[in-house]
């Protein structure tokens, strides 16, 4: 279980969800989209690109995907039976 | 050779309907699902409309799923202004008692405990269930989908592949078959889940759910209509609270959604029956969130994206089935799945599994008339502009004709073509409608679920005059649904081409009886309150034997 589990009561990580969000920086124009929709703050931007800065609270939504326009985040689910799990959606 | 006739992916709300009637008729059926557990990784259900019950999976009407707390109306509140607390009030939209609170229009639920139920019930079947795997991709035989790549590596061969992941369809586009949807039609649902004992649910919502609607200023609610401020859903011993937001607007700008804490603290603070009578009594439990497909039926090139291909079918929101309108893709979701169990047991019995067989799917998602309901009404989508020209009179009349009385104007035809279609298949399904409201009041009262009816324990009921009465009024209807089976089928039969009128006349008729209605209502209430009490004692107190589905139908 990660520390994630203090900051959002009620849900608990399984280890070992891995990359599953990456940004391709040659796409990325630094729109700053993935990091105005993550309500986990899972992204920063450095140098003029947006990069993954922690996983640890993904609730894997999928929105930072969905508005990256250029194509540049490559989302998939973690591996089965990790990330994220919670007994009251 | 195939190692599975059907692999279904994804064991949400339609996943497992699908993969049971597959199974039921004798296919080997596996069912992905890439959570540890069925059910932890969806967020949804929240109030499930009574017409996905009805005419949903028969093993769901007439067995005993898990709810939260039957729903019997809805209170909207319109926030002119916070501030002044100018708060209008549409509550018209209300099952009338006595008929409430047995009576519901729909049930609240949790995801997890309820995806879980159906997913054993699956499993009963002969389904096998595959936990903690997931469908990363698509195997490929002559072009055509044969079964799916787990991540774990295996390649797992299939005839039919029913991909029921969800909005993101991330196997979908993986096959080829449709593509990422675009952020306007995608909304976040930010969800908070308040435990509150049942006592104060019950004394300060009842069965009653709570919208709130407002003006973007009042950052009450996302800007421009793209969301709501706040629904409130009572479960059975807890709030769930969702506001929502699109991830792009119409002017092409994307919304910070860090600015939700500030509509929940807005608003909460704001509203004096969340702040002064709710507040005390809650304990956040979780706060959660997940994206979901919104406004993909009302787009014509999205709605036409394939929803099959050869090998391979789609369902519920990975379809693009979500509502338009009330958020909710379990319906949906559940009648597509059985649409497409139907095709796939044909189309392997046919030895015949390319496109041009599994288009009979789309046909019939087509030809359903609430599907095609749910997926073309605009009330939620249109809210936009009249926040943006701050049209009271538009958002009234959207509220209304959404989450209050106006909806009967669009839903009733759909809805009365659904009864008579599903009465004339199968007139027994009338004594099973009947009988499920009250099984499920009675269920959710004793917080009886889970097993299927003849292995539960049973307490002795309370042999009254209206429990012999109830028994032997559904033994009478039994009975002579099982005798004049084909003349009720025939009537049912010939009402159907009228209810194509039923929306005009409903658009006609409720704005001039509604005011009268809603009169009576509040004037028979000293008579209908007691009258309510009595038939939840009754439903409460009775042997639930007698409330369970007839024989030969359900578990």
């Amino acid at each position: 279980m990660g520390s994630q589990a203090d900051r959002f009561p009620g849900i608990e990580w399984v280890e070992g969800a891995g990359d599953f969000i990456k940004i391709d920086t040659e796409l990325c124009d630094a729109c700053a989209r993935c990091l105005k929709v993550c309500l986990a703050d899972c992204f920063e931007i450095s140098e003029k690109k947006a990069r993954v800065r922690s996983l640890a609270g993904c609730l894997e939504c999928a929105s930072c995907w969905f508005v990256c326009e250029r194509g540049a985040i490559d989302f998939n689910w973690p591996p089965g039976g990790k990330g994220y799990k919670s007994l009251w959606g | 050779m195939s190692e599975y006739d059907v692999i279904v992916v994804g064991a949400g709300f339609g996943g497992p309907v699908a993969a049971k009637k597959c199974a039921e008729a004798g296919l080997r059926t596996v069912m992905l699902e890439r959570g540890e557990r069925v059910g932890q990784k969806v967020i949804s259900g929240l109030t499930i409309p009574f017409y996905g019950f009805i005419f949903g999976p028969a093993f769901i009407r007439d067995g005993n799923p898990p709810i939260e707390r039957p729903a019997d109306g809805i209170i909207n509140y319109i926030v002119k202004d916070i501030e002044t607390g100018d708060i209008e009030i549409d509550d018209t939209l209300k099952i009338p008692k006595p008929l409430s609170p047995v009576l519901a229009f729909g049930y609240n639920a949790y995801c997890q405990p309820f995806c879980e139920w159906e997913a054993d019930r699956a499993v009963e079947s002969g389904v096998e269930l595959r936990t903690s795997t997931v469908a990363v991709d698509v195997l490929r035989e002559d072009g055509a989908v044969a079964g799916v790549v787990t991540d774990g590596g295996e390649r797992l061969g299939a005839k039919v592949v029913i991909d029921a992941e969800g909005c993101q369809g991330l196997l979908a586009i993986k096959a080829g078959v449709r593509k990422k949807y675009p952020p306007d039609v995608i909304s976040l649902a930010d969800c908070y889940d308040y435990e509150m004992s049942k006592a104060d649910v019950d004394r300060i919502f009842g069965h009653t759910l709570r919208f709130c609607w407002g003006w973007d200023e009042q950052k009450v609610a996302p800007p421009l209509g793209y969301g709501n401020g706040l629904m409130v859903w009572p479960y059975r011993q807890s709030l769930h609270f969702i506001q929502d937001q699109c991830l792009k607007t119409g002017s092409g700008k994307v919304p910070s959604l860090k600015d939700f804490d500030d509509y929940h603290r807005n608003i909460t603070s704001g509203l004096p029956w969340w702040s002064e009578e709710v507040a005390p009594h809650i304990r956040l439990r979780t706060r959660i969130w997940d994206g979901f497909e919104i406004f993909v039926g009302l787009d014509d090139e999205l709605r036409g994206m394939p929803n099959h291909a050869d090998g391979m079918i789609l369902i519920g929101d990975a379809a693009g089935l979500e509502s338009t309108e009330l958020c909710d893709g379990v319906p949906a979701a559940w009648f597509s799945a059985e649409i497409a169990a139907d095709v796939a047991i044909d189309a392997i019995r046919a030895g015949d599994t390319t496109a041009s067989f599994l288009k009979r799917y789309d046909e019939r998602i087509k030809a359903h008339p609430i599907i095609q309901w749910s997926i073309s009404t605009t009330n939620r989508h249109d809210l936009r502009y009249a926040q943006e020209n701050h049209d009271i009179d538009m958002l009234r009349k959207l509220v209304h004709d959404g989450w209050g009385l106006g909806g009967f104007a669009s839903i009733t035809t759909p809805l009365l073509r659904m009864i008579f279609d599903s009465i004339s298949e199968d007139p027994s399904i009338l004594s099973s409608w009947i009988r499920m409201f009250p099984r499920y009041y009675y269920n959710w009262a004793h917080e009886r679920y889970g097993d299927a009816p003849g292995g539960r324990e049973r307490p002795r009921g309370v042999q009254t005059l209206g429990h012999r009465a109830f028994a032997a009024f559904m033994r009478s209807m039994d009975r002579f649904l099982q005798r004049f089976s084909s003349p009720v089928a025939k009537a049912a039969a010939f009402m159907t081409p009228a209810t194509s009128a039923a929306n005009p006349v409903m658009r006609f008729l409720l704005p001039r009886v509604e005011p009268f209605y809603l009169a009576a209502l509040k004037l028979l209430e000293p008579v209908t309150d007691p009258l309510s009490r009595k038939l939840v004692s009754f439903v409460t107190r009775a042997d639930p034997a007698i409330f369970d589905s007839p024989p030969g139908r359900g578990e």
